[in-house]
């Protein structure tokens, strides 16, 4: 017993420890890769990008395939080793990293995407992607030539939900009477039922598809099975744009977590510790939009104009869309 | 019209993996053994069907030959992990149902871990095309339906003829039915029951490797971790939906897919209705049909589940 006091005592000793060097020891716990071309990726390579833009600063490691049932063993070996930043990337780890913010105050605690503002050694994240899905939208309404559109979505939750009404809105405000065809695979990595999605959605007439998560990776394939015919696709992930499917990919946005986890090392240098929401938007840094040159014949002109032009709004009023609002029954 | 058709033309291609897998299934409940662990052969399947493809024939002008290549390994490596199967139910008469399990956990664990040491991330390959069949496509509604997929689907739809005539026609396949059924009564025939269930889950492993290949090679053309999905356990479920029977089960992976496309297409018109509960309608479909079957139909081969060991009499 008490070997174990002794354990139980050291553990919370060096969960309080900081680094004198100012050195922030990071953990990422996810539950697919960070290779999956789509939301573990972006926020891996955010973090990459920040260890580049702040040299010196973060020391990183990371976890996969980490179901929220198993992620308290890691997060705890990662307190153990004195990590003071432990980052559960996705909303699933948001009941774990809420208790252990409790046991653990002196480490903070972060997920998303969450709107809530948690206690005070905990930050959550929200992308605000009806920007990103707007984008989308306004090229998918512009380039349908059936004036049918579609959206491949995982679930109707967190920045999933966002993106596709944000594209639902987009494409209405530039064609007024588009079909958005919304319908969900129902998980976030079945590449094949996300095909299937697609594949229903091109067989009902649409000509522009977009999808969010990993799973959108499969509707993009799907896509692209259609070579000689103009189906098209626009991202979430710029990462779609160099892979072979890319070549359906008119543009892309991507989230630049680099941005969330520069404003987390500025805040905890600054003694804020959590009790706050980092948003992710155009106007922060926290999206980037870029289109794909190789097809550039298809949105040189009116479309690059009216990106241009919706980009420059997003970035000088944020939160400007009201996605909520968007009742896809009512489509 | 149009719905109808689409949603017909895109079930017959959704069915296709659940219907060789739950074919190989129930050659192994035929002879005896329930294996759970489909869905682990399952995954082994769709990452050797993509391997091959991936790592030798990208590119080349052999492509085509490395697809039929992945899936000969695919089939080969489901045999041998049917067999591996029957070492631990059959020859060591361990529980199937937690023997199942492991093999579903191996056979995903080892795919995802050779899968990130041999290709790393999320990467697609060309696969198999579709492949009309001329002038039978161009035929209004059943062309699209029957005549438009690729050669896999068309393969998969003469499995159901050729596994009835062999389980019902052939000396082998009375053999298997009588391993299942009342083993003791076929050993003292000289059925060398054993056997015959190693046997039948090669076949039922070859099969599961081949479904597997097919939506790594056929349908979603990558591989990811998650590319089963469940589909093995849906695989097993629809045996028996299907009460043992090749015919029957081909029915019941048809309604299960085209519920499935039906559901895609309510979620696309926008109908006011949870998507959650969209999702759901093929497995609630399930449910409900068994739940509704004959219970006499329901019962299966009479020593489904128990090991043999003929110095016992059981």
């Amino acid at each position: 017993m008490r070997r174990f006091l002794l354990a139980v005592a050291f553990l919370a000793v060096m969960a309080g420890v900081a680094r004198a060097d100012g050195v922030i020891r990071m953990a990422m716990i996810v539950e697919s890769t960070i290779d999956d071309k789509g939301w573990c990726q972006s926020m891996h390579d955010g973090i990459t990008a920040a260890q580049k833009e702040l040299p010196g600063r973060i020391e990183y490691s990371y976890s996969e395939k980490m179901k929220p049932v198993d992620a308290g063993s890691a997060v705890l070996q990662y307190v153990s080793q004195g990590y003071n930043v432990i980052i559960g990337h996705g909303a699933q780890y948001k009941n774990l990293m809420l208790e252990m913010a409790e046991e653990y105050p002196d480490v903070t605690f972060v997920f998303g995407t969450s709107a809530e503002i948690g206690p005070a050694n905990v930050f959550t994240y929200m992308p605000e992607s009806e920007e990103t899905g707007y984008l989308s939208g306004v090229i998918a309404g512009m380039t349908t030539k059936s004036n049918i559109v579609g959206v491949v979505g995982p679930v109707d939750g967190g920045d999933a939900a966002r993106y596709n009404r944000g594209y639902v809105l987009g494409a209405q405000a530039v064609n007024p009477g588009v079909k958005v065809i919304v319908a969900h695979s129902g998980s976030f990595g079945d590449f094949v039922k996300a095909g299937e999605v697609a594949e229903t959605q091109i067989k009902a007439g649409a000509d522009v598809l977009t999808g969010s998560s990993q799973q959108a990776l499969g509707a993009l394939r799907a896509v692209a099975d259609h070579r000689d015919e103009p189906i098209w696709w626009v991202g979430q992930e710029t990462a779609q744009l160099g892979i072979p499917e890319g070549y359906k990919c008119i543009g892309a946005s991507e989230y630049n977590y680099a941005a969330v986890i520069v404003d987390l090392v500025k805040k905890l240098d600054a003694g804020v510790k959590g009790g706050e929401c980092i948003a992710l938007n155009f106007a922060n840094g926290g999206f980037n939009f870029r289109f794909n040159d190789d097809l550039k014949a298809m949105w040189e002109g009116p479309i690059e104009q009216k990106i241009s032009e919706t980009l420059a709004k997003f970035r000088s009023t944020p939160g400007s869309i009201d996605w909520s609002k968007v009742d896809y029954s009512k489509l | 019209m149009d719905f109808a058709v689409n949603i017909l033309a895109l079930g017959v291609p959704f069915s296709v993996a659940l219907l060789i897998a739950s074919l190989g299934e129930m050659f192994n409940q035929r002879a005896g053994v329930f294996n759970l662990g489909c869905e682990g052969i399952m995954a082994m399947g769709a990452f050797l069907g993509f391997l091959a493809p991936f790592l030798v024939g990208r590119g080349g002008p052999t492509a085509e030959i490395w697809n039929y290549a992945g899936i000969l390994m695919a089939m080969a490596a489901g045999a041998l992990m049917g067999i591996f199967f029957g070492l631990a139910v059959v020859t060591f008469r361990a529980p199937q149902g937690i023997a199942g399990i492991g093999l579903q956990m191996f056979g995903v664990g080892v795919a995802g871990t050779f899968f990130r040491h041999f290709v790393g991330g999320t990467q697609s390959i060309p696969g198999i095309p579709a492949m009309p069949i001329p002038l039978l496509s161009k035929i209004p509604v059943l062309g699209p339906i029957l005549f438009s997929h690729n050669p896999l689907v068309y393969v998969a739809f003469l499995l159901p003829p050729a596994a009835w005539y062999v389980l019902f026609k052939t000396p082998w396949g009375l053999r298997v039915r009588a391993s299942g059924a009342n083993p003791r009564a076929a050993d003292s025939i000289g059925v060398k029951v054993n056997l015959v269930r190693f046997q039948a889950l090669a076949v039922g492993g070859a099969l599961a490797g081949l479904a597997g290949a097919y939506l790594s090679l056929c349908q979603a053309k990558m591989f990811s971790d998650e590319i089963i999905a469940g589909r093995g356990f849906i695989a097993v479920a629809l045996v028996y939906f299907g009460h043992w029977r090749p015919l029957k089960i081909t029915g019941g992976a048809l309604l299960f897919s085209l519920a499935q496309a039906l559901q895609l297409a309510i979620q696309g018109r926008g109908i006011n209705f949870p998507y959650e509960f969209a999702v759901m309608l093929p497995y609630v479909l399930v449910i409900v049909v068994l739940a509704f079957s004959r219970e006499n139909l329901l019962l299966g081969p009479t020593a489904l589940g128990r090991p043999f060991n003929r110095e016992i009499r059981t």
